[in-house]
């Protein structure tokens, strides 16, 4: 064995460390976190950066778009602190939109981890927050409107907490000890990070992460490029309307191969809109290499060097570029469509890889209010929950989509049991819903159907935002679309996007789009679909009318 | 050590002969020991899959002849068995049905609607144990509070009982919303069934999991459900046969955390016994650690299916509350079905002797995961396989004689061997039959000491102090190779190495763990009631113990309580005494509550903490085999002396490697690499560059010595 071959091993053992690493730290989050969003929907993720601040490496249980968001806002930090401004314990925090993952409710933070005096690493993580003050709405008309904006600040200098940070976000937050015991959890998970990174460069005898990074990042660019190259150069194009708020919007996508170069570009893609549904540039293009990477290169690992040869274009004012003062609270409502219209771009050269669109972007609804027994349950009696609720998962080129799977996030559901704990509702029902799937050789997740009923002598006020009301999920080269998503209270359809107030007694019903199907209904095989009728996830009349099947 | 050893003529023997019995997916391993004394009687033999308690059986007379006593004599069975875990991970379980709260019919097949691979767009997800059609609704409903919202509707239940009868259901689970804080309606259910279909076993989610969380409590208690009838009907062949054999005292079986317990409670919760094999091997590993002053040890278990880690740190095998079994994706998190049991935790690191090696679509040799199993076995078996595994690698290798594997009991054929990976593997790659076999042995280490070091790192523990203690037939082969790839410097070999597990379950102490859920914020915490419930917990534990024949005056109870603060949705748990909670001492509480989260998280929180539930671990004595194996004074005294020599393959050359027999070496004694040492169920490949000694308690210790 040749000494390169030796190192290409000591490689593969180190960066395989790393991901453990990372995987590790993050489930010390999860286990202290405080919020259910975090602990039971894993609305977060965790990233290691070296001293150059390149993103390495994640936790497999990561938010997609986050992932993509955090190099630009350690850039940002980097840029108001630079290197000889910070310190051992330092941790830097901020919920910017336009630097962090589009809308305030996620917070980032930052750790730089030194080695004596030696800055060798960054830990950095970003986690949701059902509430961050304010007053977002579906309604809401500007940035200002949706709730407390952190600057780029230092939240713990050199191992103590900066009280001044500290005391803003306990004034401004209807839930300061979950936001901020969230926020404590991940000082524990930066600790622990740096005592396994230490543990790690101690006995692999490394002075920092340059070279190991230089290996990481060079190999997995070489592997993204062979595989942009082994595409058909050429420009495709995708473009769809979406439901929007008070008219439909358009997407477009542009999908351009040359060598081993990739670019996508939405020019022709709405303008910005009055709607808080706007995405910024840095959550699109996270979204956009995000689909990129699934579709070209899955194999290979995440990192500053898989996105090197891999473009992203946004008119700048649109629907995918949105400029402050923009509502920017429901980016998602836009942003999830960023993986469909690549991988729609993409179908024809890549029919045997692709994936037809999923019951998304993803649906979540808000309730809060105050407990009837004001504040025995935590310390101000307020409640702001979420509920998160994945539709059906589009087709895949080898098999059915799988029913309530999230795409293109991965916000995991919470048990009922939790919920119930938390909010005063009972959820009556939460089943599939049968015939939801798009048709086609292989047909589209089922998507589900849940009922809440209203428990509380206060009045619940209900927040959604949802979309593919009007536009289903789309079947992709011969499959047909999923089924649209319905939204009611007491049996009366209300707007996708509305706030409503809930009293004792009142039933809403959420039916989340189903996934579409992918390649002709024709094709598909009857094993197949006497499974579907046998477990009831098809009905026989629709069986028949799909696939002419008795 | 002679496998064929009796105890006669040894002073401190007693009377009280026990025996282990532990089933593997190829061997059966079965150990007979008398109490005081420091002669096992072990004997090892192939699986009986069709029927595993044929082997059992076989393996328990052979032990009893070679020590000349009949069944009579034995005072306790111990058994462990893979059973439950191949008929979850092959799907061999019984046809099972479901009930469910109304509206809930779905819970297992949405699960957690997460993606456990972020990128890979065709990633498959588990499928349920209990298809759709079988899953039916009842309404009923218990609210957050544990108060009935909505009443069980018991005239829905004939509707259910028909179709369930229509397809041939044989166990079925109930799993009802907030179950775990009131079990009213389950219990009624149970009930009705029970009395409907009596040939029907039966589980509730509140006896066997009654933890929050309807996903992970419902996938529990189906997977007991899933295996159920199969593991008690195996049961009670098993106790049948012994009772035919003349043992007439009661079967004890190894949990997955490594306790013993009755079979009559254990045959209840049969999913509890998911990991029981691998960790009574674990405590054998801790045992042996023990004798060998050596409290960081990784066990490494290699059988003929899979290779086993686990940590003991400080002398307690690492524990774990996110249990899977079945993964879609080998290593993948979240592929598998999870289940709320208590387990020692434990990862499948790779392949096993049995294990196929070929070369794949890249040109690359992959080893597994496909098992040629014990039938037909490796291809040297010369049963029909004629794919090469690492067994007969290791045979080409010269680690194995063919004609002293299992004291020469089993003959190996050497030209199916050589025939199988010259076919299947040289040809292919161009290489020469040996560098083929070469290969494949030193891709089995590298995988293994890479996942073994990332296991342990995932858990901030530096795998490089920790000794390695390799147990399992295969283990010693290669544990050395793989030691010196993970920078591990010293090994720990106990005698028996090859049947270890069976071993540990004559370590094991009888013991019981019960958890009651009691939320309450520690603030209005109502002590008197808390204390109620603690003595009723020791009691009933107590008594599931006792009837496991440990005696009152020998059981300790272990207390704790299951702590968060106020929002938290995790527990940890922490240390709380009777008498503390007699005491009304909430002070006391909060501390070990703030001392326990400072262990695991580096800091504590001014903020109120709640209770979630106590949990009691009622434990009787251990047996004094540790104490007995510890001192011990058999054994030969002269140097050892080489039976002879063979040529073994280290990487370069054919090396004429010294073969000796383990029961020649002599307590002190000292050899150096390269050599082998061979035991009935096992053999050492010990590799130039390390050195070997003997300790008091016969272990041998090997030290790197570069």
């Amino acid at each position: 064995m040749s000494k390169s071959e030796l190192n290409a091993v000591r490689l593969g053992l180190i960066w395989r460390r790393l991901d453990g690493i990372v995987d590790q730290v993050a489930e010390t989050f999860l286990r202290a976190a405080f919020s259910v969003v975090v602990r039971d929907n894993y609305d977060m993720a965790f990233s290691l950066f070296d001293s150059q601040g390149r993103q390495l490496t994640q936790s497999k249980r990561s938010i997609p778009s986050f992932l993509g968001t955090l190099p630009r806002t350690l850039e940002a930090v980097l840029e108001k602190f630079p290197v000889d401004k910070l310190s051992p314990g330092d941790v830097i925090i901020s919920n910017n939109a336009w630097i962090g993952t589009g809308h305030l409710n996620d917070i980032s933070m930052v750790h730089p981890i030194f080695r004596g005096d030696k800055l060798v690493a960054f830990a950095a993580s970003t986690a949701h927050t059902v509430d961050i003050g304010g007053a977002p709405s579906p309604t809401a008309k500007d940035c200002y409107e949706e709730g407390l904006c952190i600057p780029i600040c230092k939240i713990v200098v050199a191992g103590e907490d900066n009280t001044t940070v500290m005391d803003f976000l306990t004034e401004n937050l209807r839930q300061p000890d979950e936001t901020l015991g969230d926020v404590r959890a991940q000082f524990a998970a930066y600790r622990d990070c740096n005592t396994k990174l230490m543990l790690l460069l101690d006995e692999e005898g490394l002075d920092d992460l340059i070279p190991v990074a230089d290996e990481i990042i060079a190999r997995s660019e070489q592997s993204m490029r062979a595989a942009i190259a082994a595409l058909p150069d050429g420009t495709y194009s995708d473009g769809f309307d979406i439901d929007g708020v008070d008219v439909p919007l358009r997407i477009e996508c542009q999908v351009t191969i040359a060598g081993d170069e990739l670019t996508v570009d939405f020019a022709g893609t709405s303008p910005q809109v009055p709607w808080p549904i706007n995405s910024v540039l840095n959550y699109t293009q996270a979204y956009a290499r995000y689909a990129v990477k699934c579709l070209v290169d899955p194999d290979a690992p995440n990192n500053a060097g898989s996105l090197a040869p891999v473009h992203i274009k946004a008119p700048v004012g649109s629907l995918l570029n949105a400029t402050p003062p923009a509502p920017v609270w429901g980016r998602h409502l836009s942003g999830h469509y960023v993986p469909p219209a690549i991988i729609g771009a993409m179908a024809p050269i890549m029919a045997d890889k692709v994936v037809a669109e999923s019951g998304s972007p993803l649906w979540n609804v808000y309730f809060a209010g105050r407990y009837d027994d004001g504040d025995k349950k935590n310390g101000t009696g307020n409640y702001v929950k979420m509920f998160f609720m994945n539709g059906g998962h589009g087709a895949r080129s080898k098999g059915d989509g799988p029913g309530c799977l999230s795409f293109p996030s991965n916000v995991s559901n919470q048990p009922i049991e939790a919920f119930e704990h938390q909010v005063p509702m009972l959820v009556r029902e939460k089943s599939f819903i049968p015939d939801s799937g798009g048709t086609g050789k292989y047909r589209g997740g089922n998507a589900q159907r849940l009922v809440f009923e209203a428990r509380s002598e206060n009045p619940i006020t209900m927040t959604i935002r949802h979309e593919r009301i009007s536009y289903p999920a789309r079947g992709l080269l011969g499959g047909a679309p999923g089924r649209a998503g319905i939204d009611q209270i007491n049996g009366q359809t209300i707007p996708a996007k509305s706030r409503s107030e809930l009293k004792s007694g009142d039933q809403v019903v959420f039916e989340t789009p189903g996934g579409g199907g992918l390649y002709p209904p024709e094709e598909r095989d009857d094993a197949l679909i006497n499974h579907d009728l046998e477990s009831g996830l098809t009905t026989t009349d629709a069986s028949r009318e799909a696939y002419g099947h008795e | 050590m002679s496998s064929a050893g009796t105890s006669a003529g040894i002073e401190t023997a007693s009377d009280d002969w026990r025996v282990g019995v532990d089933i593997g997916g190829t061997f059966t391993d079965v150990v007979l020991w008398r109490e005081g004394s420091e002669n096992l009687v072990q004997v090892k033999l192939l699986t009986t899959p069709d029927d595993p308690s044929r082997a059992v059986l076989d393996g328990v007379g052979q032990a009893l002849d070679r020590a000349g006593i009949n069944a009579r004599q034995l005072t306790s069975v111990v058994h462990g068995t893979t059973l439950v875990a191949n008929a979850l991970i092959e799907r061999k379980g019984v046809t099972t049905g479901l009930i469910t709260t109304a509206g809930f019919r779905d819970v297992l097949e949405i699960g957690r609607e997460w993606r456990y691979d972020l990128f890979n767009l065709d990633i498959e997800m588990p499928t349920p144990l209990v298809p759709r059609r079988l899953c039916l609704e009842i309404d009923e409903r218990v609210d957050a509070n544990g108060a009935v919202d909505t009443p069980l509707n018991l005239d829905q239940l004939p509707a259910l009982i028909k179709a369930f009868r229509a397809a041939e259901v044989r166990s079925i689970g109930v799993c009802l919303l907030h179950a775990y804080l009131n079990p009213a309606h389950e219990q009624a259910i149970g009930a009705a069934l029970a009395e409907a279909m009596p040939d029907v076993t039966i589980s509730l989610s509140s006896d066997v999991s009654p933890e929050m969380g309807e996903y992970e409590r419902t996938s529990t208690t189906v997977a007991n459900a899933y295996v159920h009838p199969l593991f008690r009907d195996y049961v009670e062949r098993l106790v049948a046969a012994l009772d035919q054999l003349g043992y007439a005292r009661e079967l004890l079986l190894v949990l997955s955390d490594g306790r013993g317990i009755a079979a009559d409670v254990a045959v209840k919760y049969p999913i509890r016994l998911v990991q029981s094999g691998p960790a009574a091997g674990a405590e054998a590993a801790r045992l042996f650690g023990e004798l060998a002053k050596q409290n960081d040890i990784l066990c490494f278990d290699m059988g003929g299916t899979t290779a086993k880690a686990c940590l003991i740190h400080d002398g307690e095998p690492e524990r774990t509350v996110n249990f899977e079994v079945a993964r879609e994706t080998r290593f993948a998190e979240g592929s598998g079905l999870p289940l709320l049991i208590p387990a020692i935790d434990m990862i499948e690191i790779g392949a096993g002797g049995g294990s196929i090696a070929r070369v794949d679509q890249r040109g690359l040799l992959q080893v597994g995961p496909h098992s040629a199993g014990a039938d037909p076995g490796p291809a040297c078996y010369g049963a029909g396989n004629e794919h090469p595994t690492v067994t007969d690698c290791d045979l080409l290798l010269g680690y194995l004689d063919e004609n002293a594997f299992l004291g020469g009991k089993m003959v190996l054929d050497r030209e199916a061997a050589t025939k199988a990976v010259q076919t299947h593997l040289a040809d292919p790659l161009g290489i020469s039959a040996i560098e083929a076999a070469w290969g494949v042995h030193e891709t089995v280490t590298a995988n293994m000491a890479q996942a073994a070091t990332i296991h342990a790192i995932e858990r901030g523990l530096d795998a490089t102090r920790f000794a390695m203690l390799p147990i399992g037939g295969a283990g010693p082969v290669h544990a050395c190779s793989m030691a010196q790839k993970m920078n591990i410097t010293r090994l720990v070999c106990p005698a028996g190495a090859g049947v270890a597990s069976a071993i540990g379950m004559l370590a094991a102490a009888v013991s019981f763990e019960i958890g009651r859920a009691a939320p309450s914020p520690i603030a209005t915490l109502d002590f008197a009631k808390a204390a109620g419930l603690l003595r009723d917990m020791a009691s009933e534990a107590a008594a599931m113990v006792s009837s496991a024949g440990a005696n009152e005056g020998e059981v300790t109870e272990t207390f704790s309580a299951m702590m968060r603060y106020l929002g938290q949705g995790y527990e940890i748990e922490v240390p709380v005494t009777l008498a503390m909670i007699e005491a009304e001492d909430s002070e006391a509480l909060l501390e070990n509550f703030a001392n326990s989260y400072r262990d695991r998280y580096g800091r504590s929180e001014a903020m109120p903490a709640e209770l979630l539930s106590w949990r009691l671990a009622v434990t009787g004595q251990r047996s004094t085999l540790g104490e007995t194996l510890g001192k011990r004074t058999d054994g030969p005294t002269e140097a050892p002396v080489a039976k002879g020599k063979r040529p073994v393959w280290f990487g370069d050359s054919f090396v004429d490697t010294p073969v000796y027999k383990r029961a020649d070496i002599s307590k002190g004694s000292e050899i150096e690499g390269p050599a082998i040492i061979e035991e009935v169920e096992s053999t050492l490949v010990l590799p130039t560059g390390f050195n070997l000694h003997v300790d008091d308690a016969m272990n041998l210790i090997l030290d790197a010595t570069s």
